[in-house]
C-alpha cells in the first residue's frame, strides 16, 4: 500500500484537480522529476508538457499543462499551471497553435525573453511527440 | 402650466426611460452574477500564488540576493499609476471615484517632486484623466472588445507592465481600481504592483528551507511575472464585478426616480384636465345662462 498525498491542480480560471494521488511525474524546468509521499519541501517552475499522476485505482491520469509552478510542502502538492487539458481531450492542433504562437512572438518581438521563447518553443514541440 | 399634450408626451417619454434604466438594472444583475461567478472560480489560483510567493519570501529574505523585480519601493523617483476604470458610463460614481482616487494621488507625487506617468485600462478612466493630464500618459489598454476578461488579457497587460519596468521608464507601480465589498458598496482603492516587496505578510512556513528547481532567482523571475499577470487579472475581475454592481445600484435608483416622477406628472395631467373640464363647464353653464 502506497501512502497518498494531496494534489491540486489549478489554472487561472478554475480548479482541474483536487484528490488524493500516488503519485506524480512533473516536467521539471530542469528535467522530469516523480513526487511521492512525504517528498521535501520544494518549489519549482514547470515546463510545457505533460503532467502525469497515478490515483492509485486505475490508470494514470495526464494532463497537458503550459508551463507553470509547483509547490510541494508538508504533503501538499500544488500545481499553479497558465492551462491545463486532459491529456485525452488535447489535439495536436492545440499544442501547434501554442507553437504557432510562440513563432509568432518571436518573429514580432525583439523581446529580452528570445532564450526562453525559443525553449518553450522545444519544449511543445517535444510534447507535440508525445501527444 | 404647460398644456396636456406636453405633459401627455413628458409622460410617455418618462415612462420610456424608466423602460430603459429597468432592462439595464436587469442585464446588469445577471452580468454581477456571472461576474462574481468567475472572480470566485479565480481566486484559488490567486491565494495560491501569494502562498508560494510569500513562501520563496521567507527563503530569499536570508539570501541578499538582488532581485530586480524585489523592493520597497521607498526612494523612487518614477511612478506609473494604473488606473483600471470601465469601458461604460451609467454605473453612478464607479468611474470617477477612481479617477478621484488616482488624480488625489498624482496631486501627491507631484507636491513630491516625483516623475508620474499613468497608463489607463478602460476608456472611462482615459477620458476623464485625458483632460487634465495628457502629457504624462504612457499608454491605453482598450478592453471594448474584451466580453469577458480571461487570464490571456492580464498577461498581455502585464507583459506589457514588466517590459516597461526592465526598460526602466518607471520604478513603481501602483493600480486604481474598484474594490468588491458587496452589490451596494465598491471601495475604490490602491495597491502597489512593482516592485514586489515581501515584507508585508509574515508566512506561514518560515521555518520549512525549500528546494529550488532552478534556483531563487531564476523562479522569482519566473513566478513574479506571473503573480503580477494574477493581480491584474484579479483586480480587472473585482472591477468587472463593481462595475455592474454600481450599474445596477444606480439603475434601480433611475427607475425608482422614474416612476416618481411619472407618479407626479400623472397628478399634475389629471389636474389640468380636470381643470379643463371644469373651465368648459363653465364656459356652457355661462353661455346657457346668456341666452
Amino acid at each position: 500500500m502506497t501512502n497518498k498525498f494531496e494534489l491540486s491542480i489549478i489554472s487561472a480560471e478554475s480548479k482541474v484537480f483536487e484528490g488524493k494521488v500516488e503519485n506524480i511525474l512533473v516536467p521539471g524546468m530542469v528535467g522530469d522529476f516523480l513526487v511521492l509521499s512525504n517528498h521535501a519541501p520544494c518549489i519549482s517552475s514547470i515546463r510545457p508538457g505533460f503532467l502525469e499522476f497515478s490515483e492509485g485505482t486505475s490508470d494514470n491520469q495526464r494532463y497537458f499543462v503550459s508551463g507553470g509552478i509547483i509547490e510541494i510542502i508538508n504533503n501538499m502538492v500544488s500545481v499553479l499551471v497558465d492551462s491545463a487539458v486532459a491529456g485525452d481531450k488535447i489535439a495536436k492542433e492545440d499544442i501547434t497553435n501554442l507553437i504557432s504562437e510562440v513563432n509568432d512572438r518571436l518573429s514580432a518581438e525583439d523581446t529580452i525573453n528570445k532564450d526562453d521563447l525559443g525553449l518553450r518553443k522545444n519544449d511543445l514541440e517535444e510534447a507535440l511527440k508525445q501527444a | 402650466m404647460p398644456s396636456l399634450k406636453d405633459l401627455k408626451i413628458r409622460i410617455d417619454s418618462v415612462k420610456s426611460t424608466r423602460k430603459i434604466t429597468k432592462a439595464m438594472q436587469m442585464v446588469a444583475a445577471a452580468k454581477l452574477r456571472k461576474a462574481q461567478e468567475s472572480a470566485e472560480r479565480g481566486r484559488p489560483y490567486a491565494e495560491k500564488m501569494r502562498d508560494i510567493v510569500s513562501n520563496l519570501a521567507s527563503s530569499v529574505k536570508n539570501i541578499a540576493g538582488d532581485n530586480k523585480f524585489l523592493g520597497d519601493g521607498s526612494d523612487c523617483k518614477k511612478f506609473l499609476l494604473i488606473v483600471a476604470t470601465a469601458e461604460r458610463g451609467l454605473c453612478g460614481g464607479f468611474n470617477s471615484s477612481i479617477v478621484k482616487l488616482a488624480k488625489s494621488r498624482i496631486a501627491e507625487l507631484a507636491s513630491e517632486d516625483k516623475e508620474v506617468k499613468i497608463l489607463t485600462i478602460g476608456k472611462k478612466g482615459r477620458e476623464q484623466l485625458n483632460r487634465e493630464f495628457e502629457s504624462l500618459f504612457i499608454g491605453h489598454v482598450d478592453l471594448s472588445n474584451e466580453k469577458n476578461i480571461t487570464i490571456d488579457t492580464a498577461r498581455k497587460i502585464s507583459v506589457d507592465i514588466i517590459s516597461r519596468f526592465e526598460a526602466g521608464e518607471y520604478e513603481v507601480a501602483e493600480i486604481f481600481y474598484n474594490k468588491f465589498a458587496s452589490v451596494i458598496s465598491q471601495i475604490p482603492s490602491s495597491y502597489k504592483l512593482l516592485p514586489v516587496s515581501f515584507n508585508e505578510k509574515e508566512s506561514d512556513a518560515s521555518n520549512v528551507s525549500f528546494n529550488f528547481e532552478p534556483d531563487e532567482d531564476e523562479i522569482l523571475n519566473e513566478i513574479i511575472p506571473k503573480s503580477i499577470a494574477t493581480s491584474i487579472f484579479s483586480v480587472l475581475q473585482e472591477n468587472a464585478a463593481s462595475e455592474q454592481g454600481s450599474r445596477m445600484a444606480a439603475m434601480d435608483n433611475a427607475t425608482r426616480n422614474a416612476g416618481e416622477m411619472i407618479d407626479k406628472l400623472t397628478i399634475d395631467f389629471n389636474r389640468s384636465r380636470q381643470a379643463a373640464i371644469t373651465n368648459e363647464l363653465i364656459e356652457i353653464i355661462s353661455g346657457a345662462e346668456a341666452l
